[in-house]
């Protein structure tokens, strides 16, 4: 008979407790799907615990405009204009003891945006072109083009020897070896795809010539010859001038015109090395 | 009719040709120690270029750096070694390429120096692994650089004497000058011709120190006393060892005001590039954004440049003597040093922006003095090769004090210790400047006499000659006649 007792209280509490620890909260919408707007809400039912209040979270980070001091079991939060900004996972959390959240997912399109658009190689070394996505949720498929003739060319990793990718849901890479100035100079696109759709970007690559340098290095190096040639004439001009302009000068001449020690003017001569 | 481009330095030009009507400029000082103008000038412009691209190049090949690192597959530290090197062999070559002027023409010795350094970039743009980068831009470059520095800087100490200080004031402000308009620059190379392009390309920019080079007039070196053409004529070792010896200007170690002075600026040096280096880490760990940081350090650049020029200038103007504002100098830096981290850690801006520009004024005025004081302590015929061991022997100081500085962030956690040894090493610097012979009186001493002065030469081993007092002011550039005089022979 006790034991009867025993069981019955048992199992009230432990009804009673799944009462008290089951709230449910009932979201509209529960998934926003490429909308340019939407008004997530929060309904926390079955609750008969104190609310202090509730906020929302947008991938894990607090929003402070959303924070709310309402003991009101019922919250909303507008996205009055979707981009991919704000695409990402959003939790309506209510301030009870413990708290209780729950999730809803606002997909986009993803954005797909270069590095660089304009990226240089150089003749016969490695180029490499690089594409990020933002957005949720991030692409799986990622596909590159080149531009030729108008038409888009696939490249995938068998197109040739050259071609390499290497994706990630966020980051995609094309490496392209033993670059070369008719071949591959030229508009590169590089195309993400999600479940909702696919966004591109362009990428212009530039090769460089080997030789490209050289000609300012010849240039610099004629102009030091020059300039070197243009001191030393200028030198070589001066010194008749001033031997003849005044024949008693201590200077040591690079070719001395005259020999004789000027001892009878009390010079001094220096001897040249 | 160009006779103000002469740069006559017999010193009886005055004194025998009264009858002269167009007296050259300069010509106060009797050309001694230096004509002070004319083609000095023009020297004073090729050592700004030559500095430039020996010091200025080197800052900045940071931006390279960054290349490396992805090229190479190195880490920073390894592709950090290669300014190490090239530093490193430019201080450590320094006294042998005083010596090859001392024995050779300096003129070819300088334009030999531009060659080498423009070489070790060109090859250095061909290189396939970082030991290539070491051996090309570190030693060959480097060794380019110690012949090219040390004997340019001789050159036009011995073409001045009344504006000595102005004319390597300015000549140093090219470093600092070189740096900004460098960076920029050396990215545009980078991105325009990919980095070996730009190496081939800053290699034949190196080459313009050759036309620097060529500048330097036979009449205009530096020309440090006739050195015995031995009556023995078989070179044997001890003979060679000898004239070695006498190039390198071995015997100015065992004298004691030069050694006071090497000392002196082997401390300074151990502070001095500490703010260099850590100036920005340290604003950032105060709390400052990466912009607020930069500027800090850009506006202690600027001060720098200025510092240089302002107190060369001033210091000619001869009111004092060149030791006493190195010491004044020196002491502020080192304050200043001192006060930055407390001017960090109080939090405001303003604080630590003043600190670094006073820092930055007073670091760039000791600089252009450092090495104006040299010819005081030993004599201008004898400079080339006293700032060649200079220059070796402060090298070990830059070497060890930064890594010094390091060592103390990482064992206290922050750079306050750090910042206040390096002010205390400067300041210490100024207490040895203080012993230094003479050091309270007001005039300048005549230098001590270079020892072994060879009978052959003439009988004028008198140190104090009878003072020229047509030329001579106040006996503050004394030491120049008798410098002069030796020259004659």
């Amino acid at each position: 008979m006790k034991l009867l007792w025993a069981l019955a209280a048992l199992l009230l509490s432990s009804w009673r407790a799944d009462a008290t620890t089951g709230p449910t909260i009932i979201t509209e919408p529960t998934e926003v799907s490429n909308q340019t707007s939407s008004i997530l809400s929060c309904n926390l039912t079955d609750s008969s615990l104190p609310i202090k209040g509730s906020y929302w979270t947008h991938n894990g980070k607090h929003i402070e405009e959303s924070e709310s001091d309402a003991s009101s079991p019922y919250t909303i939060y507008r996205l009055d204009k979707i981009t991919y900004h704000s695409g990402g996972l959003y939790e309506c959390v209510f301030k009870t003891e413990p708290p209780v959240k729950e999730t809803i997912e606002v997909k986009t399109l993803p954005h797909v945006g270069a590095y660089k658009h304009s990226e240089h190689g150089n003749e016969m070394d490695k180029g490499v072109l690089t594409c990020v996505a933002h957005g949720h949720p991030l692409p799986t498929d990622w596909v590159w083009f080149k531009e030729e003739d108008g038409t888009h060319k696939g490249i995938f990793n068998g197109t040739g020897d050259r071609y390499e990718i290497k994706s990630t849901p966020n980051k995609t890479i094309l490496s392209i070896n033993d670059l070369s100035i008719e071949k591959d100079i030229g508009n590169y696109i590089c195309t993400g795809t999600n479940e909702l759709g696919a966004s591109s970007d362009k990428i212009y690559l530039r090769v460089r010539s080997r030789l490209a340098a050289l000609w300012p290095f010849l240039g610099i190096v004629a102009e030091v010859i020059i300039l070197v040639t243009i001191i030393f004439i200028y030198e070589k001009r001066r010194k008749p001038d001033e031997v003849i302009d005044d024949d008693d000068s201590g200077s040591a001449p690079l070719k001395s015109n005259s020999t004789t020690n000027h001892k009878d003017k009390n010079v001094r001569q220096r001897n040249s090395n | 009719m160009f006779y103000w481009l002469r740069c006559s330095n017999s010193p009886d030009s005055t004194v025998d040709r009264p009858q002269r009507d167009m007296p050259k400029p300069g010509d106060r000082s009797g050309g001694a120690g230096g004509p002070d103008g004319g083609w000095g000038w023009v020297l004073v412009a090729a050592m700004f270029i030559s500095t430039s691209l020996v010091f200025g190049l080197m800052r900045s090949l940071g931006i390279f750096f960054v290349e490396f690192v992805h090229v190479f597959d190195e880490s920073a530290q390894a592709i950090s070694w290669i300014s190490s090197i090239g530093l490193a062999a430019q201080q450590f070559f320094s006294p042998l390429g005083a010596a090859l002027c001392n024995a050779y023409n300096t003129r070819l010795v300088v334009m030999v120096g531009g060659l080498l350094s423009g070489l070790g970039l060109i090859l250095a743009s061909q290189a396939t692994c970082l030991v290539h980068l070491y051996l090309t831009m570190g030693v060959i470059s480097g060794f380019g650089w110690a012949l090219v520095f040390t004997p340019m800087v001789a050159t036009v100490m011995a073409n001045f004497t009344r504006w000595r200080a102005l004319a390597l004031g300015l000549g140093f402000s090219s470093i600092g000058l070189s740096s900004f308009a460098f960076n920029p620059l050396f990215q545009l190379l980078v991105e325009t011709y990919a980095w070996r392009g730009a190496l081939l390309i800053l290699g034949a920019l190196s080459l313009n120190i050759v036309a620097c080079g060529a500048l330097i007039r036979p009449e205009c070196q530096p020309k440090a006393r006739a050195k015995e053409d031995s009556g023995s004529g078989s070179p044997s070792r001890s003979n060679v060892l000898q004239r070695a010896a006498s190039h390198l200007e071995l015997p100015l170690l065992c004298e004691r005001p030069y050694l006071t002075y090497t000392l002196a600026v082997t401390l300074f040096n151990f502070g001095y590039f500490v703010p260099y280096f850590h100036l920005v880490a340290h604003s950032r760990q105060a709390g400052f954004s990466e912009y607020q940081a930069a500027f800090v350090m850009s506006a202690a650049g600027a001060t720098d440049i200025l510092g240089r020029v302002a107190s060369g200038w001033f210091s000619d103007l001869g009111h004092f003597r060149l030791v006493h504002l190195l010491t004044l100098w020196t002491v502020s830096a080192g304050a200043f040093i001192m006060l930055l981290p407390v001017s960090s850690l109080s939090g405001s801006y303003a604080a630590l922006v003043a600190i670094s520009l006073l820092y930055g004024f007073g670091s760039g005025a000791l600089t252009s003095l450092v090495f104006a004081v040299v010819p005081m302590i030993m004599g201008v015929e004898r400079v080339m090769g006293g700032l060649g061991l200079l220059q070796l022997i402060e090298s070990s100081a830059g070497l060890l004090g930064t890594p010094l500085s390091g060592w103390l962030r990482d064992v206290t956690g922050n750079y306050v210790a750090s910042f206040l040894v390096a002010g205390s090493f400067l300041l210490l610097g100024s207490l040895t400047l203080a012993t230094l012979p003479h050091y309270c009186s007001c005039t300048d001493p005549p230098p001590p006499p270079p020892p072994q002065r060879r009978s052959s030469q003439g009988s004028h081993q008198d140190p104090f000659p009878p003072t020229r007092t047509t030329e001579r002011r106040d006996g503050r550039r004394g030491e120049v006649q008798a410098a002069g005089r030796q020259r004659e022979f």
